[in-house]
């Protein structure tokens, strides 16, 4: 096979020929861990579809014969009304990009469906908007992306059905322990999206026993591989865990800094090492006040987090209202999403909730433009005259929330807050930062780390 | 497709109307900005749509103007009448398709200008690289330069809408003449007053938001 490789523990190709996605799919293969079958199409046939315009000699051929080897590994086909396969066909390219594509495949005709999925995310790598993103971040135009193709397993088959991501670390402090959510009964790409409202990733323990045991030992497994901090999305199928996608965590602020100084204390890594993996740019994060939630604990709601910092305040529903309710105190704006008719609004706002919009939306873009902790994309939500409903929640006008624009974190009263002050783990790893540059601990702390890492060549 | 009949000027009284509609309350200082009239005619013409019931003035540390619900009402019907009456629906309909095709591109590039990733790490982008500053401008610039394809049909036949060319370049401009907070921040810059186009389009065309 030229184009195509199928998804097994033998194939020793790396992320640049076949995506980032479907190279950690590999490594969860190789590590015994359990992966739908599938099969991956390189780079290179991007490119070569991308240079000539269509696919290159053999590649129909290679993916038809791939279909067929899906279809006999599974005992499923196509079109079948006993045991009909599902593929899902995924976009993934050797470095990090946005909008991600993934199409689902159930027709009759997987032939004709399939290349144009493929296609469709080929053509994907030239869109204005993955330019743009090359052209600033300093990736080579003609890298292309692979497409993973995946037998579907289905998270809503039954009640002994599920799916949720899991890190093998607290992402919010890089405390030691499983951490993520879990969708009961529901496909995993409802958790991905935040379309729907999910469960504490714990809940998991108490419901299928043997799933969360086969998770821990999962995450063990990759934690031990990668020595780092990880995150997977799993879904469970009739009882029976699967593993869909695997990456180091790429934790930041505290958490990074924590998650570093006890692999190194555990002797993971060394301390050199633990250095590296922190950077200078982290430290500027380890002082933003994140919000405390207890244990098993659940936020009101959550979105993206597109503002650092957290913000207490009333929630006002309008423009208008909470102009006048600064007058009494600090507020939240909450809005479906915003436009200039909200600008005097927003610049009253302690805090900003949207429902709708990402990291680039325009309440994104203004809060930042002003410093304002800020939560978009909380799909739950929505924004009556004078309340807000999130799930199955009414919140009354005026009732205290907090908000966190790292995590993206809404919560019901005044939370806790941590962060603001340096702690044990950044403490030590200064102190280690100092020794190995032979420094006196002078300047700031993002000096001190930066000047170990140039003694230490990184 | 650009019509052989004489462009359409708005009358001052809808332009501040209108104008109140697209960029939220405002007072009359940022109304000549977005209007191009003088703050002078500007306020000549509040008191005037005043006295008829359509905006309101609200005094204190937040002084300003906005439209009453008649004005709301009042000024989506003129919007409309007008657009009917020149015949340019059809055009600022494909003007709006043009731009929403482009939307996705201003906030990435937007949030490109506040944030870059170093080391993987989502950061605030403090301008001390010249050369990543000036390369997201080149791409702010040739954006701007298709948003004008985009528009270029219906300035030609509504003048209202050549005050945003007038707007979109001096903001660009301004940036890149070292006026950073021109780019996303402040209600002349250049992410503001597209949010303003887009809020006039879906207006104009009567298309709500949500």
């Amino acid at each position: 096979m030229k184009w195509t490789h199928p998804l097994s523990a033998q194939v020793q190709e790396g992320p640049d020929l076949l995506g980032g996605k479907a190279h950690g799919l590999l490594t969860l293969k190789r590590l015994g861990l359990p992966v739908p079958a599938g099969f991956v199409i390189t780079t290179e046939a991007c490119r070569a579809f991308r240079h000539g315009g269509r696919f290159p000699d053999g590649l129909r051929e290679e993916i038809a014969a791939s279909v067929s080897a899906l279809e006999a590994e599974t005992g499923r086909r196509f079109g079948d009304p006993r045991a009909p396969l599902t593929v899902s066909v995924r976009s993934g390219a050797g470095v990090s990009m946005p909008g991600m594509m993934t199409t689902v495949l159930n027709h009759d005709r997987p032939g004709e469906e399939l290349e144009r999925a493929v296609t469709d995310v080929f053509s994907s790598w030239d869109t204005p908007r993955a330019r743009t993103y090359r052209a600033l971040n300093g990736i080579p135009d003609d890298l292309g992306t692979a497409v993973t193709v995946q037998a579907m397993v289905h998270g809503d088959r039954d009640a002994r059905s599920g799916s949720g991501v899991a890190f093998t670390h607290d992402p919010n402090t890089g405390e030691h322990m499983p951490f993520g959510e879990a969708l009961f009964g529901r496909q995993g790409d409802a958790v991905v999206s935040g379309s729907a409202l999910t469960r504490p990733l714990r809940d998991l323990a108490d419901r299928e026993p043997s799933v969360w045991a086969d998770l821990e030992a999962a995450l063990n497994r990759v934690e031990a591989h990668y020595r780092d901090a990880c995150y997977v999305e799993f879904t469970y199928e009739s009882g029976r865990l699967w593993l869909l996608q695997v990456r180091p965590a790429r934790l930041v602020g505290g958490a990074a800094v924590r998650t570093a100084v006890d692999l190194a204390d555990a002797g993971v890594i060394g301390r050199a090492e633990a250095l590296r993996r922190v950077s200078p740019h982290h430290l500027q994060h380890v002082r933003t006040p994140r919000v405390v939630l207890g244990e098993g604990g659940l936020p009101l709601a959550r979105g993206l987090g597109a503002c650092p910092g957290v913000a207490v305040g009333r929630v006002a529903t309008t423009p208008d209202r909470a102009v006048l309710m600064a007058a009494e105190g600090p507020v939240v704006l909450v809005r479906p999403e915003t436009s200039p008719l909200d600008m005097r609004g927003l610049a009253v706002a302690a805090g900003i909730v949207t429902a709708r919009g990402g990291p680039a939306s325009h309440a994104a873009v203004v809060a930042r433009s002003m410093n304002t902790p800020a939560v978009v994309g909380v799909a739950e939500l929505t924004v009556g005259p004078d309340s807000i409903r999130v799930g199955g929640q009414l919140v009354p006008e005026g009732t205290l929330v907090t908000v966190d624009g790292t995590g993206g974190e809404m919560v019901l009263g005044e939370a806790p807050v941590t962060g603001g002050q340096t702690g044990p783990h950044l403490r030590r790893l200064l102190t280690w930062a100092d020794e190995a540059a032979g420094g006196t601990g002078g300047g700031s702390d993002a000096d001190r780390l930066r000047a170990a890492r140039s003694a230490l060549g990184s | 497709m650009t019509s052989a009949a004489t462009p359409h000027t708005t009358s001052a009284d809808l332009l501040v109307l209108h104008a109140l509609r697209c960029a939220g309350f405002s007072g009359p200082a940022r109304l000549a900005e977005v209007t191009g009239l003088t703050a002078e005619d500007v306020e000549s013409e509040l008191i005037d749509l005043a006295v008829d019931g359509l905006v309101t003035r609200t005094p204190g540390e937040f002084e300003g103007w906005g439209l009453s619900e008649a004005g709301r009402g009042a000024g989506a019907e003129r919007i409309a009448a007008e657009l009917d009456a020149t015949g340019t629906r059809p055009t600022a309909e494909r003007a709006h398709e043009g731009f929403m095709e482009l939307n996705p591109e201003l906030l990435d590039l937007c949030t490109a200008w506040q944030l870059r990733p170093v080391d993987g790490v989502r950061t605030l982008n403090d301008h001390t690289d010249p050369g990543y500053d000036a390369r997201v401008l080149d791409l702010f610039t040739d954006l701007d330069q298709r948003l004008e394809a985009v528009c270029a049909d219906l300035s030609a036949n509504l003048v209202r809408f050549r005050r945003y060319r007038v707007r979109l370049s001096g903001a660009l401009g301004r940036a890149r003449s070292g006026a950073l907070e021109e780019v996303a921040d402040g209600t002349s810059s250049y992410h503001a007053v597209w949010a303003q186009l887009h809020e006039d389009l879906l207006a104009t065309l009567g298309v709500p938001r949500y």
